[in-house]
């Protein structure tokens, strides 16, 4: 029975999870009620289960993770004070009378703030906190909204700096430096975080300017499901009434939104440490504004409060998951898989990682998925040939696009838990599947044209 | 429960703002003057576990986990309930119980040294940090509890 | 009756054991994640396979900074770290494995072995249930890598900085915040700016993490680690479990191991360092001597501080005084004049 148990305890929890129990409540109980049956059956060691108030210390003294409700934070007060909100309208306004300017906004103002953070409960959060109101005001299609928010949410995967890439970076160097060990170089090319970020600029920027053209082109085609700006409301676009306004919404959160992106980026500060002057600098806005007063601060820390919870709750059901998975030798499993009974050469072999990664970014979390696989198959493939760079985007893009999936993809739970109950869940799959499409016609390109990755590492470090 | 959850709502949810308040503090001395605690980054770092553990259970309160709710939402509310009680009882208690069981040793073990900080000049009270661990699972515990008499009166009654 | 108690030893030698052995490094990282493998490869092999151990990188199935509560608890039977990273356990931890300005490895070896170290840290470790085995040494390692030079101590004031044990403590005393991050993480934590500086091992494996690629200026001597032990513990039931054949392969396994990750630094430190000023234009600078001896003083300061808090953690400080102060007097003439004497020739 205990080499089926892996597939069996993934399939189970597929049908848990359908039943619609809370997630996190639903990974670690199926997984612990596997974990107990192969005790009884004596093919599971009970010892695992002892590693778990570890595991979940280790989450709880993650400094990383630390950024989440921080950012959280941050984003609730610009939605509370409407700040957010004004942004937004004020840049659709901008965009004229194109249909789904503020679609594009969303999708501009959600590239951003991923940049920023890179985790996607952080921003699938955020995002739909600020822009699903607005954009719901303005007649948007309930599932173009949601999926504009998922999409973009997810971008901040990719676009760099970036969580994920930052832990993947770390995992595929250690395993490209043990490839190259197996191979018997013993004085390595390493490749970095640094290299990543490189990589995955050129795709992270293809895939926003793809979303954009998606929503030009519904703008032309379907003007009803993104409606643009009312002519009255562009008629003054050119006064001076205007010019101020644009001033007042436009430049304070562009200048708190992009000093917290730039101090990232320019490694000036931590995901950490940016977050709280963000958080910091939207309650002093919103001050300004005169729109903060104790009943505001009271429902931001709340609402802060309940999505922490959430979102860390998940991450101990996965981590309950993954550890069960790991003590049935479903890591050993995998890799036997893919060492002998896998055929078709190392495109073969990789195409059948891209797949699983696929499946499992349903249940896990990406930390999860990078430090149960990576370190498993990536010396394995990077001994038969792949370029690290290329690999790690391709992980990422992939990733990022598993969590879009429904109905198990983590940033339709995330935007799920802060939608309005009006939305329906089937309106946000349907609203997600064209970004899907595009999703999986750039890991085409890639695929095809790894130079999309591998070209600007080369250019810049003189890689490869 | 109900007056346990109430005393959570207005207690826990101020971490928050102590955790961005500690950070940016951190932030100011680190970069205007040069100067850092790791004590002052650890309190922000219990704040934020605090935060997430205690509320929990006062978060399955209010609904705010997160659901595939394909299935769940065109539910009534007799089958909702049933969907409730019997994840309450079947996966959810289980987890408490497992969970809260295999905490004990290690949160006990902790205690008996008085565990302080990995890092030098960090908080001492590591020990604390890690009890936070089993009453996270008996505050959702009990929550479980409600939600499983809840569910049993709709039944009943609906 | 008397047929089973004959039949008794035969069957017990034939028992299998299934050992899980968590590690605080990345998995397969090179020496010390692959020391760890090549410990539990060599006690499968002298125990025929009766012993098999599975080795776990970090966060496998513990993170790093759970390792010691696993094995103390009995979630695995061993583990593979440094004691130093369990200072929140008990500040006497720290001189098993490294004590600025103390032991050098040959020197650390012969004070566990024969200096009366090992005994200490058998009874430290006993309170926790544990057994441990000094299990590879890195040799002297690298002062760290910066981002700026560091010409005089206020240089250090102001930066945040990872270093692990007491040559964090002596950082802490310079005005630097210091932080004991897992080696996992540091890359990641200098690339984002969390930390501002860091040391890790040296040539050989802070090539494999590309510190060179976040940091311009590296440092030498590695002042706060002359010599670092490895640990290899052992959970207590778990080994007195073992016929006492098994028990002597754990422990002579420890001992080849404990040679064998040296003899792997000592070849790969100098080709490393090589590649990282050849190929890496990496920039090699001294701390200055008049440096040197200002945070030899503070370190003297806080070692004897730090042994001063409670009666076990003196007598193993004054145990560990006396060796260093023996192979002080020793190691002048012999290693440090021969490697002198080396140098006149040979450059
Ligand atoms: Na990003
Ligand atoms: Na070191």
């Amino acid at each position: 029975m205990s080499e089926f148990a892996p597939l069996a305890m993934f399939l189970c929890t597929f049908a848990v999870l359908l039943s619609g129990f809370p997630v996190a409540f639903c990974l670690a109980g199926t997984a612990l009620g596997f974990a107990g049956l192969g005790v009884l059956t004596g093919d599971f060691d009970s010892a695992f289960l002892s590693a778990l108030p570890a595991r979940i210390y280790g989450i709880m003294s993650n400094e990383t993770l630390m950024a989440v409700p921080l950012f959280v934070f941050m984003g609730v007060v610009l939605e509370r004070s409407k700040i957010a909100e004004d942004l937004l309208e004020t840049m659709a306004q901008l965009c004229g009378s194109l249909g789904g300017g503020l679609g594009i906004s969303v999708c501009l103002v959600g590239g951003l703030l991923a940049a920023s953070t890179g985790i996607v409960g952080a921003t699938v959060v955020t995002m739909g906190l600020i822009s699903l109101p607005a954009m719901l005001k303005r007649a948007y299609s309930p599932a173009v909204s949601t999926g504009i928010i998922c999409a973009s949410g997810t971008l901040g995967q990719i676009i760099p700096p970036s969580i994920v890439l930052v832990i993947l970076g770390d995992v595929v160097s250690s395993a490209y430096q043990q490839a190259q060990l197996k191979m018997g170089n013993f004085a390595p090319v390493s490749v970095s975080v640094g290299d990543l970020f490189m990589g995955a600029l050129v795709p992270g920027v293809v895939l926003m300017g793809l979303y954009i053209l998606y929503i030009i082109g519904l703008g032309l085609l379907k003007p009803a499901t993104v409606p643009a700006v009312p002519d009255e409301e562009r008629a003054q676009i050119l006064s001076a009434a205007f010019l101020r306004r644009l001033g007042a919404a436009l430049v304070p959160p562009l200048v708190l939104i992009c000093g917290v992106l730039g101090s990232i980026l320019f490694g000036v500060a931590t995901p950490t440490e940016a977050a709280s002057v963000g958080a910091v600098g939207a309650m002093l806005l919103s001050l300004a504004k005169g729109h903060f007063n104790r009943t505001t601060l009271k429902e931001v820390m709340r609402t802060t409060t309940e999505i922490n919870a959430m979102v860390f709750i998940i991450l101990i059901g996965a981590s309950v998951f993954s550890l069960v998975f790991r003590g049935y030798g479903g890591d050993e499993a995998v890799e036997s898989f893919l060492t002998h009974e896998a055929t078709g050469g190392v495109l073969g072999s990789f195409a059948l990682v891209m797949a699983v990664m696929f499946l499992l970014g349903f249940f896990l979390d990406f930390f999860e998925i990078i430090f149960v696989v990576v370190p498993i198959v990536g010396p394995i493939l990077l001994t038969m040939g792949l370029d690290p760079v290329w690999l790690g985007v391709m992980i990422a893009l992939n990733l990022q696009t598993s969590f879009l999936t429904p109905p198990f993809g983590f940033s339709l739970f995330y935007l799920r838990g802060v939608a309005p109950p009006e939305i329906s869940t089937p309106q946000i799959y349907r609203g997600v599947v064209p970004f899907i499409a595009i999703q999986v016609l750039l890991l085409a390109g890639l695929w095809f044209v790894p130079e999309l990755a591998t070209y600007m590492p080369a250019k810049v470090f003189g890689r490869g | 429960m109900e007056r346990l959850n109430r005393f959570i709502v207005h207690t826990v949810p101020w971490l928050t703002l102590g955790m961005v308040l500690v950070t940016f503090t951190v932030v100011i001395l680190r970069y205007l003057f040069e100067r850092g605690w790791v004590w002052m980054q650890e309190i922000a770092l219990y704040m934020h576990a605090f935060t997430f553990l205690l509320a929990a259970s006062y978060t399955l309160s209010r609904d705010e986990h997160v659901r595939v709710d394909i299935l769940y939402r065109p539910m009534d509310v007799r089958r909702k309930a049933l969907v409730n009680l019997l994840g309450s009882a079947l996966l959810l208690i289980p987890c408490c119980a497992v969970l809260f069981y295999q905490s004990l040793p290690f949160v006990a073990n902790s205690w008996a040294v008085l565990e302080g900080s990995q890092d030098g000049g960090g908080l001492e009270a590591v020990y604390l940090l890690k009890t936070a661990i089993p009453l996270c699972f008996v505050l959702l515990f009990l929550q479980a509890l409600a939600i499983i008499h809840h569910s049993v009166q709709t039944l009943r009654t609906q | 009756g008397q047929a089973e108690q004959q039949a008794a030893p035969a069957v017990q030698s034939q028992q299998h054991f299934k050992w899980k052995m968590v590690t605080t490094w990345p998995k397969d990282f090179p020496a010390l994640g692959t020391g760890a493998n090549n410990l539990a490869r060599s006690i499968d092999a002298l125990s025929d396979g009766r012993l098999h151990v599975k080795v776990y990188g970090a966060g496998e199935l513990v993170p790093a900074s759970g390792v010691f509560d696993a094995v103390s608890g009995g979630t695995a039977e061993m583990g593979h770290g440094a004691a130093y990273y369990w200072k929140g356990k008990h500040e006497a931890t720290q001189f098993f494995s490294a004590v600025p300005f103390g032991l050098n490895a040959a020197e650390i070896n012969g004070w566990l072995r024969y200096g009366g170290g090992q005994s200490l840290w058998d009874e430290l470790y006993a309170d926790f249930n544990l057994r441990a085995f000094p299990v590879g040494n890195t040799g002297v390692q690298m002062g760290g890598w910066f981002n700026r030079e560091i010409n005089t101590l206020a240089d250090f004031s102001g930066l945040v900085m990872r270093m692990p044990g007491l040559g964090g403590e002596v950082l802490r005393r310079l005005e630097v915040t210091v932080k004991a991050l897992p080696g996992g993480e540091i890359f990641q934590a200098l690339k984002t700016g969390a930390i501002d500086a860091t040391e890790w091992v040296g040539p050989y494996n802070d090539l494999a993490f590309g510190l060179h690629q976040a940091a311009q200026y590296y440092y030498w001597p590695g002042w706060h680690e002359p010599g670092t032990a490895l640990e290899c513990m052992v959970n207590k039931q778990a080994l007195e479990a073992l016929p006492t054949d098994l028990q002597a392969v754990v422990e002579y396994a420890c001992q080849a191991a404990n040679d064998d990750m040296l003899s792997e630094f000592t070849a790969r430190n100098s080709q490393a360092l090589k590649t990282l000023v050849d190929e890496h234009g990496v920039q090699l600078r001294r701390f200055s001597n008049e440096l040197l001896a200002q945070i030899g003083k503070v370190s003297a300061e806080v070692v004897a501080e730090i042994a001063g808090q409670d009666p076990f953690s003196s007598r193993v400080y004054s145990s560990f005084d006396a060796f260093r102060k023996n192979s002080i007097a020793y190691t002048r003439i012999s290693e440090e004049a021969y490697t002198q004497a080396r140098a006149l020739t040979f450059g």
